[in-house]
Formats: C-alpha cells, sequence, structure tokens
C-alpha cells in the first residue's frame, strides 16, 4: 500500500490544477502550451530586462540611479499588496470550491494552509518573472558586485512575503469593503474607469519619456525640480527604501532589522486575523456570494424596443465582468486614445512628417474601436440558458437584433463623438479632418458590430459559468477582434501611405471609401437570410 | 386552441426523425398531458410548437395562428414554461414579469392586476424585487410561470412543470392550471409523473420514440385506473420485459 498523501499536499494539487490544468508529457498539445507558456514567460523577462536598462540609464543621466531602484521597488511593492488582497480575497474568502470543500472531512487549517501555499508559491513565481530582469538589468547600468546578486534571491523573499502577509491583514476588510459595494454598479464602473485611465495615463507618460530619452540620450528628462521631488519621495518611502538599500549595501544595519521585524510584525498581524476570522468570514462569503440586491420599482409600461434595449443595458450594466468589458473600456477610450495619438504623433510627425497624422490617429481609433465593438460577438451567446427567450417572445427577430444593435450602437457612438472631440480640442487633428476620421471610424464601428452578431447568430458558444455569464474569451470575439484589427491596418496604415505618397485629402477620401465599402457589405452579410438563420440559434 | 398536424422533426447531423408524424388538436378548456419516457420527442415537439425550434414539415397552429407563416400572433396567444426553469436573473422578480408584460403589450392596468393576484397566489410577495438569482428553484419556476401567464394566454405550454417541485408548490401550480382552464383557456403539459398526469388531465396523448401511440380520453370510465398499465404497456422496451420476468421471480414490486 502506497503512503497516504498528506491532505494538504492533496489540495495544492487541486489549485495548481485548477489553476493551470494538467502537463502531461504524452500529450502532444499539453507540451506544446507548455514550452508555449515557458517561450512567453523567457520573452517577456527578455523584453522587461532591455526595458529597465532604458528605464534605469534615465535616471542615472540625472544623477538619480539608487532613487530609481527605490522606484522599482516602490511599484512591484504596491502591485503585490493590491492584488494580493485581491487574490488572496479571491482564493481564501470567494472561490467557490470553499463550499464544496467544506462540505467534505477536511479541516480548515489544512484548507487554510494548501491555499497559503497556492498564493505564495504563485506569488513568487510572479515576482522571480518581474524582478529578476530589472535588478540584473540595473546590475548592467551600474557597476555592482558579486555579492549582488546573492542578496537577489534575499530581496525576493522579502518582496514576497511582506506583501502577501500585509495583503492578509487587509484581505478580510477588503472583502467586507467588496460585498458592500457589489451591487453598486454605477460606482463600480466610475472606480474602474478612473483606475483603468489612470494606469494607463501613467503607463503612456512613463514611455513618453523613455521615447524621449531613446531620441537624445544626453537629453535628461527630468528637470532639477522633478529630480529633488523624486529624491524626497524616495528617502521617505519607508520600508520599501530599506529593499534598495539592502541591494545597494546602504545603511545595512537599519534595513535589514527593519525587514525582519516588518515580516515578523506582519506575520503576527495575518496569524490572528486567520486564527480570529477565517472560518467565520469563510462561512459568510458563502452566504454573500450567492446574495442579491433589493430594488423596488414600480409597473412600468415601455415600448416593445425599449424594453429589450433596457433588459440588455441591465443584463450588463449588474454584471461586473461585462461592465468592464463593454463600459469602462468605452468610457476610458477617449483618454486612451488621447495618449497613443499623442505619442505617435510627436514620434511620426519628427520623422516623416504631419501627412500621416491622419493615418495614424485613424490607425489609433479603429484599435480601440475594435476592442469595444467585439463584446457584440457574445450578443446571442450571452443569453446561455435564457437564449429560448429570444424565439418564443412575439417579437420579430429584426426587432429583436435591432435592439441590441442600438445599445451597441450608442455606446460605440458616444465613445467616438468624445474621442473626436478631444482629438479637435488638442488640435492632435484638423477639424475637417477629425469628422472624416469620424465617420471612418463609425463606420467601421457600425461594420464591425454587425459582422460580429452576425458570427454569433450563425454559431453562438453557450458556455456560460459561474453567475451565469460568459467569463472564457469564445472563438467569435477573437475572430472580432482580429478582423478588426485587419481593419485598422488597412485603413490606417494606408492611409498613412497615401498621405505620405499623394495628399491627405486622398487618404481621408480612400479611408471613407474602404469604410463605406466595408458598411455596405456588413450590411449585406448581416441580413442575408438572417430569419433563416436567426430560427436555428440554439437548435 | 393547438392544432398539430403531421408534424416531422429531424435534427441537422441526425439520420432519424425524433418526431414523426404527429397529430394533436386541443380543445379550450381543457388540461391536455403529454406523456413519455425520456427521450421520446416530448420536449422536441414542444420545442416545436413552442417556435424554438424549427421542424421538418407539418403544420402547428396556435389560435389558428401557423407558428412558422405568422409567429408574432401565434406566440402572442401562448405562454410558456421550460423545464429548466431559466430567467434573467439578474433582474429582480418584478423587472423580469414587466419586461414580458412590455413584450406581450399588456396595459399598465392589467400587467398590475394580474402581477398582484400571481404573486399573492405563488406566496412570492417577499421576494419580487429581490434578484432573481437569490431564488430557489422553486421561487424560479414560480417567477416563470408568472411571466408565462402575465399576458393571460389562451394556451399555456408547460414542459415537466413539477421537476425538483415541494408537494404545496405543486398544489399552487396545479390550481392556478385549473384556473386557467375554467377561465377558458387550455393547458398543454409534458411530464412523467402518470399520478399526477390522470388526476388533473382531461385528456393525454403518449408518444413513444418520437410517434404517437395513443390518446386516451380521462373521462371515459376505467382509463384514469388503466392509464398506469397502458403507459406501461406501450413504452416498456424489450430490457424493461425482461427486468419485469426478474422482478417476478425474486417477487419485487408484488
Amino acid at each position: 500500500m502506497g503512503r497516504k498523501k498528506h491532505p494538504v499536499l492533496t489540495l495544492l494539487k487541486l489549485e495548481f490544477v485548477n489553476k493551470f490544468g494538467t502537463v502531461s508529457l504524452k500529450d502532444g498539445k499539453s507540451v506544446f502550451k507548455s514550452l508555449f507558456y515557458i517561450i512567453g514567460v523567457g520573452a517577456l523577462m527578455v523584453a522587461l530586462y532591455y526595458v529597465s536598462i532604458i528605464f534605469f540609464n534615465m535616471f542615472e543621466r540625472a544623477g538619480i540611479l539608487y532613487e530609481a531602484l527605490v522606484l522599482v521597488y516602490g511599484v512591484v511593492f504596491a502591485f503585490l499588496c493590491i492584488t494580493g488582497v485581491s487574490s488572496t480575497s479571491k482564493v481564501l474568502y470567494y472561490k467557490g470550491d470553499n463550499e464544496i470543500l467544506m462540505r467534505f472531512p477536511i479541516k480548515p487549517i489544512h484548507m487554510f494552509v494548501s491555499k497559503t501555499l497556492f498564493l505564495i508559491l504563485t506569488q513568487l513565481g510572479l515576482v522571480m518573472v518581474v524582478l529578476v530582469p530589472l535588478l540584473v538589468g540595473y546590475a548592467a547600468v551600474t557597476e555592482v558586485g558579486i555579492s549582488y546578486y546573492v542578496r537577489i534571491p534575499i530581496s525576493i523573499l522579502f518582496c514576497v512575503l511582506i506583501p502577501f502577509f500585509i495583503a492578509n491583514v487587509f484581505a478580510i476588510p477588503g472583502t467586507h469593503l467588496a460585498n458592500k459595494i457589489k451591487n453598486k454598479h454605477g460606482l463600480i464602473i466610475i472606480l474602474f474607469t478612473i483606475v483603468v485611465s489612470l494606469f494607463f495615463a501613467i503607463y503612456m507618460l512613463l514611455f513618453d519619456s523613455m521615447v524621449q530619452f531613446l531620441k537624445d540620450t544626453e537629453f535628461s528628462v527630468f528637470s532639477p525640480e522633478v529630480v529633488k521631488i523624486i529624491k524626497d519621495v524616495c528617502k521617505y518611502l519607508i520600508p520599501i527604501k530599506y529593499l534598495a538599500d539592502m541591494m545597494v549595501l546602504n545603511e545595512l544595519y537599519i534595513a535589514y532589522p527593519v525587514l525582519i521585524n516588518l515580516t515578523a510584525l506582519t506575520l503576527i498581524g495575518t496569524i490572528l486575523v486567520i486564527v480570529k476570522l477565517y472560518q467565520k468570514t469563510l462561512l459568510g462569503n458563502i452566504e454573500a456570494e450567492g446574495s442579491a440586491f433589493k430594488k423596488v420599482t414600480k409597473n412600468k409600461v415601455r415600448p416593445v424596443f425599449l424594453s429589450l434595449m433596457n433588459k440588455e443595458f441591465l443584463e450588463i450594466f449588474r454584471s461586473v465582468n461585462y461592465s468592464f468589458q463593454y463600459f469602462v473600456l468605452a468610457c476610458a477610450m477617449p483618454l486612451m486614445v488621447f495618449f497613443c495619438n499623442r505619442i505617435t504623433l510627436a514620434l511620426a510627425k519628427n520623422q516623416v512628417g504631419e501627412q500621416i497624422t491622419l493615418g495614424i490617429t485613424l490607425l489609433v481609433m479603429l484599435i480601440f474601436t475594435t476592442i469595444i465593438c467585439s463584446f457584440s460577438a457574445t450578443s446571442i451567446s450571452r443569453e446561455g440558458n435564457n437564449v429560448y427567450h429570444i424565439k418564443i417572445i412575439p417579437v420579430s427577430p429584426l426587432t429583436q437584433l435591432a435592439a441590441k444593435f442600438t445599445m451597441y450602437f450608442i455606446v460605440s457612438f458616444v465613445a467616438n463623438v468624445v474621442c473626436i472631440a478631444v482629438i479637435i480640442f488638442t488640435k492632435q487633428l484638423e477639424v475637417k479632418q477629425a469628422f472624416g476620421a469620424f465617420g471612418v471610424v463609425q463606420a467601421c464601428s457600425i461594420a464591425l458590430t454587425l459582422f460580429s452578431m452576425r458570427r454569433d447568430i450563425v454559431k453562438p458558444y453557450f458556455n456560460l459559468s459561474g453567475e451565469g455569464e460568459l467569463v472564457a474569451n469564445n472563438v467569435n470575439t477573437t475572430m472580432s477582434v482580429g478582423i478588426g484589427l485587419l481593419i485598422a491596418l488597412v485603413i490606417g496604415v494606408g492611409a498613412m501611405f497615401i498621405g505620405y505618397l499623394v495628399a491627405v485629402e486622398t487618404a481621408l477620401y480612400y479611408s471613407l471609401g474602404v469604410a463605406g465599402g466595408l458598411l455596405i457589405l456588413s450590411f449585406l452579410t448581416y441580413f442575408t437570410r438572417l430569419k433563416h438563420r436567426f430560427d436555428y440559434i440554439g437548435t | 386552441m393547438l392544432e398539430i398536424k403531421n408534424l416531422y422533426k429531424k435534427y441537422r447531423n441526425s439520420e432519424r426523425f425524433s418526431v414523426r408524424d404527429l397529430s394533436l388538436e386541443l380543445k379550450p378548456g381543457e388540461i391536455f398531458g403529454f406523456l413519455g419516457q425520456n427521450g421520446a420527442g416530448k420536449s422536441t415537439t414542444i420545442k416545436c410548437l413552442t417556435g424554438i425550434y424549427p421542424f421538418t414539415s407539418g403544420t402547428i397552429k396556435i389560435c389558428g395562428y401557423d407558428i412558422q407563416k405568422d409567429p408574432i400572433n401565434a406566440k402572442m396567444n401562448m405562454g410558456y414554461v421550460p423545464d429548466n426553469h431559466s430567467v434573467y436573473e439578474k433582474l429582480t422578480g418584478r423587472e423580469y414579469v414587466n419586461f414580458l408584460a412590455d413584450i406581450y403589450k399588456v396595459s399598465k392596468r392589467e400587467r398590475e392586476a394580474r402581477f398582484d393576484k400571481y404573486v399573492a397566489q405563488f406566496k412570492l410577495g417577499h421576494a419580487v424585487d429581490t434578484q432573481i438569482k437569490s431564488y430557489s428553484h422553486g421561487m424560479k419556476q414560480k417567477i416563470s410561470i408568472i411571466g408565462a401567464l402575465i399576458h393571460n394566454p389562451k394556451l399555456w405550454v408547460l414542459d415537466e412543470p413539477m421537476t425538483g417541485l415541494d408537494h404545496q408548490s405543486m398544489i399552487e401550480i396545479l390550481k392556478r392550471m385549473y384556473d386557467h382552464c375554467q377561465e377558458g383557456n387550455t393547458v398543454f403539459f409534458s411530464s412523467h409523473n402518470l399520478d399526477l398526469v390522470s388526476k388533473v388531465c382531461d385528456r393525454v396523448t403518449i408518444i413513444k420514440d418520437g410517434i404517437q401511440q395513443c390518446t386516451i380520453d380521462l373521462h371515459v370510465k376505467g382509463n384514469k385506473e388503466t392509464l398506469e398499465s397502458t403507459f406501461v404497456k406501450i413504452t416498456a422496451t424489450e430490457q424493461d420485459l425482461i427486468n419485469r420476468t426478474t422482478d417476478d421471480i425474486f417477487g419485487i414490486g408484488r
């Protein structure tokens, strides 16, 4: 008889299988997938290494290399704390298997330990992939001794443990907060939009600075005032600065005791929280997951079309998952387009000239429009088990689909109007060109919506999970994004070439022509045997 | 009320017909039972008559409207309760019923009167303004029924309506079925439950392998009592007969 496996190990294996699936050396597909994953991670690490060299060089030129290291630790630390709270809360308190596991004779301590180990190991993997190339990149910019490389694993250990323990302490209040705002859908959309926009803005500003630095390495991207601010901020970035101190052998007599004591303190905090609250919160959350909100409404009478649109809107609005995929991205789109356009225009204008600005704007706008429009590729699939409703109600297929289309149209139209207003206001394009670009993007977004909807009518995928939502990407969405990117390239790059080689006006006519052609084609494709296709949905 | 003539249905990529030459005629004011074993073709027939599935040949008329030629009017006269109790769970009970009332163009006065009546009858008053995702299995079934009845359909179709319901909920639904027929409407429902069908139905049809075997009038003396034996005789397979012999040997079921 074989040795009995410890329950913690069995549960840990279950967590890994759930997250990453099983890898079998006998299965070619599985081996290929694993190889692809390893190569992808390797490529990411190499990319991070080269980006970090540019980043550290930029700071070194301004004489603030140490501060750059503090900032890197700061960002990684903050990221790990925030994602740690989220993943701890999900894995320890929310995950659906808690409900299943609690039915079995498994001790809560075993469940907790296996899930904790899973979190620590995945966190360790993440930190290694991100931090190792950055720290090696630092070493490539300045002289470091061999002991620097020995300290990398120690720094990684602190970077995994301290944020993990902090995340554990904050996971319970975080979970309670999430439960409190769970049904405040408008607030969630606003918060997500702010966070997405903020991250994107910071990312693009940093990218902009790096591009400027690359163009002129003698030029310092930081003014003396900014250098002073960075130095002051880093001086007070406690306890994160001690991780950098440890690496550059600065004030080690303070750095090590602070880091060790902080690890111990947060560990004690975690143990206290777990002992007192784990089981209670777990039970509370299993109850909260199924809970729903109450909203007293009147028996309001609406016209059929508006009622269909209202239902479609509520189904998206009341899902955090769908809201994020759709409304949040639509809200953040103008800001994303503005930043992308500003940087690419600045780059291209210097290299080639103003003739290609229209093409670049179209390319950028069409890429973001594609992402938003791809949501319509799940218009039928999202119905899931409710698909019978669309077949039994006494409303023609054309009207039902038109209600869905109108809602997508309104969202993309508003997003495009705001985008163009921003582009005109910031003088990224002339008014006439901007209106032309709006026409092109709007026509393409209608065409793409119709292509995507048609695809989903012909072949819906009703693989819903959890709260009856589509979580995994389906083929229709992938195809929609593929077609959208192709359209963006054909129109955007084509307009750039024509603008540069012939004239901007000709580029505009070209874009309008292609977009008009696509619009006609999409209408023809969409309406061909539409009723017949509709009748076969879900059969 | 419902007229099915020579219905044939073959699924795409299937070589056999799931329903073959099925004909039925339902009268106003009757409860009609549709009996058959799993996979006999009950749900397929129901999905054809509700417009969910297209069918190969034959005609289906609801209140004189052809489901293929005039689907809007045909569906306007029908209410359907599916076997999976699936409803839009992100909506509240009231929002869901109001959505359907809008779709069936029910006036405000009528929808309010019916809504209040059904909510009271099904004892859902405490939950109508809560999201449906928090409802129990039985509550989902009840809100689905209210949604199907909000336009007071002439034909009410239910697919396995009693599956997984407690005794009290079953009684509430049966009472609603009786009341609906008393108002001159028709109820058509499929079930496995022979005892229930024999108690509530006026007529039943038994289907096996997609073929209609017989239609029995339960008001004819003796038919109610012999329904079970008739059903078993019609639907029994060779394996069932072997099992029965074995049961007889071991004295099971005596």
